[in-house]
């Protein structure tokens, strides 16, 4: 009975056609929750003013936050912290994986490297908060070392706060784009590289003119990933520094989350959240496209 | 002459400084709770602080500590076995089957991925207000299965591809229908590949933060939020419980880490890269 109902089900031309769909099906209709829905209160909400009753508000809620300083401000810290985080996180990653890639030690190389990754990024916030600013560890080994005197404001300077940031995630994330690094660099033929050895090529020519052309699709894949995780950075903020001084430090993801959950100004919000998902969709259809691939072929 | 493949002189400098660099920090964390509360803010630093037990007597008196882990164990397990659920037929049917729209719909899956969560963040909260799941662990495995389906979508798509169609050609042969082929060949045979998105989908689970934040106020604190709540009015923020939980959290994710340690890359880049 059984494999009769299964040999009609495999003949059947519609099945054979609606089967694809069915599997995919319930994965895309749970992902349009998330995305299609959303996005579409976020719209109707913004037209809205008002904290708990609404009030039809027009494009006033746009014209406002298109006029307001700190939510400039957010876009560019966003975009000016990342950029600068994910340098350097780039190339300290880059270096010290093509220092271990043929090391015989590289798997023990990659556990440590990778432990800063594994704490939660919330426990990173509050151990990061604790040597710099309540425990004063960060300061007083400056001070041992003679750099300073006596304590370091680290909250009350835009350079500083930043400073602390962009260390917290270069800590934190660094091993995410090393561990890729490595991956790529191992996938390379031995051979090129034993052939240019032979050639007589020094370590950084090898590096230069093989290893680096050929990790470029993958250098490309690792970046876009992490610059995604940076634009959407918010939990160190909200527990180091929480944008101060004056916002020098407020990332979108946190201007968001601090208009909608501590000012309750949920269309104010939502105005911010329809601008940062059409920024975002747009992003998504050039990177997806461009750096990954799909279809049923590897 | 192998020296040279293995790189310059100066590497091992370069490589033990950032080891220091990544292990202090965890070293000094874990001395922080492991010492008593008066050493841990002090006008110069302790660095060989008296070592003793008390924050762990103290977290179990003080907190509901087994709540925030069984918050924590049923929402992360449950949103991976939603993901598995619903992401193991979608990525088998991207990989194998040729049908009208299987390249945009992979494409719109991993779109999901890049974003931003802060984007959806206030209608999410509105949504689960009307649900009534505000507090609620339910809320938050339905998030984080949402949050991390693309990625089990594309890591498990990625290692179907690799196997090779002539198997399963030879089972349909033997009059074995597609979804029994999915179950008895196919998910056996990428294995290590679904372990690796379960686990990458748990580690990304477990360090959610801003919905989780938003989601959750009192019953439903995961441990990833519930450690803001070790601060006690005068006594300020109390960092050795936090340390303390912070390796709780810890050791279950290393252990994750190191069973698919090979599958690391792969899992990370969604499949993108191998080995």
């Amino acid at each position: 009975m059984t494999s009769n109902t299964l040999s009609f089900r495999r003949r059947s031309p519609f099945m054979r056609k609606a089967l694809p769909y069915f599997m995919v099906g319930p994965a895309v209709i749970y992902l349009l929750g998330i995305t299609l829905w959303p996005g579409a209160f976020a719209l109707y909400r913004s037209f809205y003013t008002g904290k708990f009753k609404w009030d039809y508000a027009g494009f006033d809620n746009y014209t406002t936050l298109l006029a307001d300083k700190h939510f400039w401000e957010a876009v560019w810290n966003t975009l000016l912290l990342g950029s600068i985080t994910l340098a350097i996180e780039f190339v300290i990653a880059l270096l010290l994986a093509v220092l271990v890639y043929r090391s015989p030690w590289v798997k023990s190389w990659r556990i440590l490297f990778m432990l800063p990754m594994l704490f939660m990024p919330s426990a990173v916030g509050y151990l990061w908060k604790l040597l710099f600013n309540d425990g004063r560890v960060m300061a007083d080994l400056l001070a041992r070392l003679g750099l300073v005197d006596g304590g370091v404001d680290w909250m009350a300077y835009t350079l500083n706060a930043r400073f602390v940031l962009v260390l917290v995630d270069v800590w934190e994330w660094t091993p995410f784009l090393f561990i890729i690094l490595v991956a790529g660099l191992q996938g390379q033929d031995k051979e090129i590289e034993e052939a240019a050895r032979l050639d007589g090529a020094s370590f950084a020519q090898m590096f230069w003119n093989i290893s680096l052309p050929l990790l470029r699709p993958i250098i490309a894949i690792a970046l876009v990933l992490r610059g995604i995780d940076l634009l959407n950075n918010m939990s160190a903020v909200n527990i180091i520094t929480q944008g101060s001084p004056a916002g020098a430090t407020e990332t979108l993801s946190y201007f968001i989350y601090r208009t909608a959950f501590r000012s309750f100004d949920h269309g104010y919000a939502s105005a911010a959240s329809v601008l940062l998902l059409i920024a975002t969709i747009i992003l998504a259809q050039v990177l997806v496209r461009k750096f990954f691939k799909s279809g049923t072929e590897s | 002459m192998s020296k040279r493949i293995e790189g310059p002189r100066w590497g091992w400098i370069v490589l033990t400084a950032w080891g220091l660099f990544a292990i202090l920090p965890i070293i000094y964390f874990a001395s922080i709770a492991l010492r008593p509360r008066n050493e841990i803010i002090a006008p110069v630093p302790i660095y060989f602080p008296t070592l003793t037990t008390e924050t762990w007597t103290k977290i179990w008196a003080e907190w509901p500590i087994g709540l925030y882990f069984y918050n924590s164990i049923v929402a992360i397990s449950g949103s991976v076995f939603i993901c598995l659920v619903l992401g193991v037929p979608a990525a088998y049917a991207l990989a194998r089957y040729k049908f009208k729209g299987n390249a945009d719909i992979g494409n719109y899956i991993l779109s999901t991925k890049m974003m931003a969560p802060a984007a959806v963040v206030v209608p999410m909260f509105f949504l689960f207000g009307k649900l009534k799941l505000i507090d609620s662990v339910w809320a938050l495995m339905l998030m984080y299965a949402a949050m991390n389906l693309s990625i089990v979508v594309w890591i498990v798509r990625s290692y179907m591809i690799d196997i090779h169609p002539e198997i399963e050609d030879a089972a349909r042969t033997d009059g074995a229908s597609d979804l029994r082929i999915l179950w008895e060949i196919i998910i056996p045979m990428c294995l290590p590949g679904i372990i690796t998105a379960a686990v990458i989908a748990a580690i990304f689970a477990m360090n959610e933060y801003l919905f989780t934040l938003i989601i959750a106020s009192k019953n439903a604190y995961p441990l990833s939020v519930a450690l803001a709540n070790f601060s006690g009015g005068s006594d300020g923020i109390i960092y050795n419980a936090i340390a303390l939980v912070g390796f709780l959290a810890f050791f279950p994710a290393l252990l994750l880490v190191i069973l698919i340690q090979n599958h690391l890359s792969r899992g990370l880049t969604m499949g993108a890269v191998k080995g």
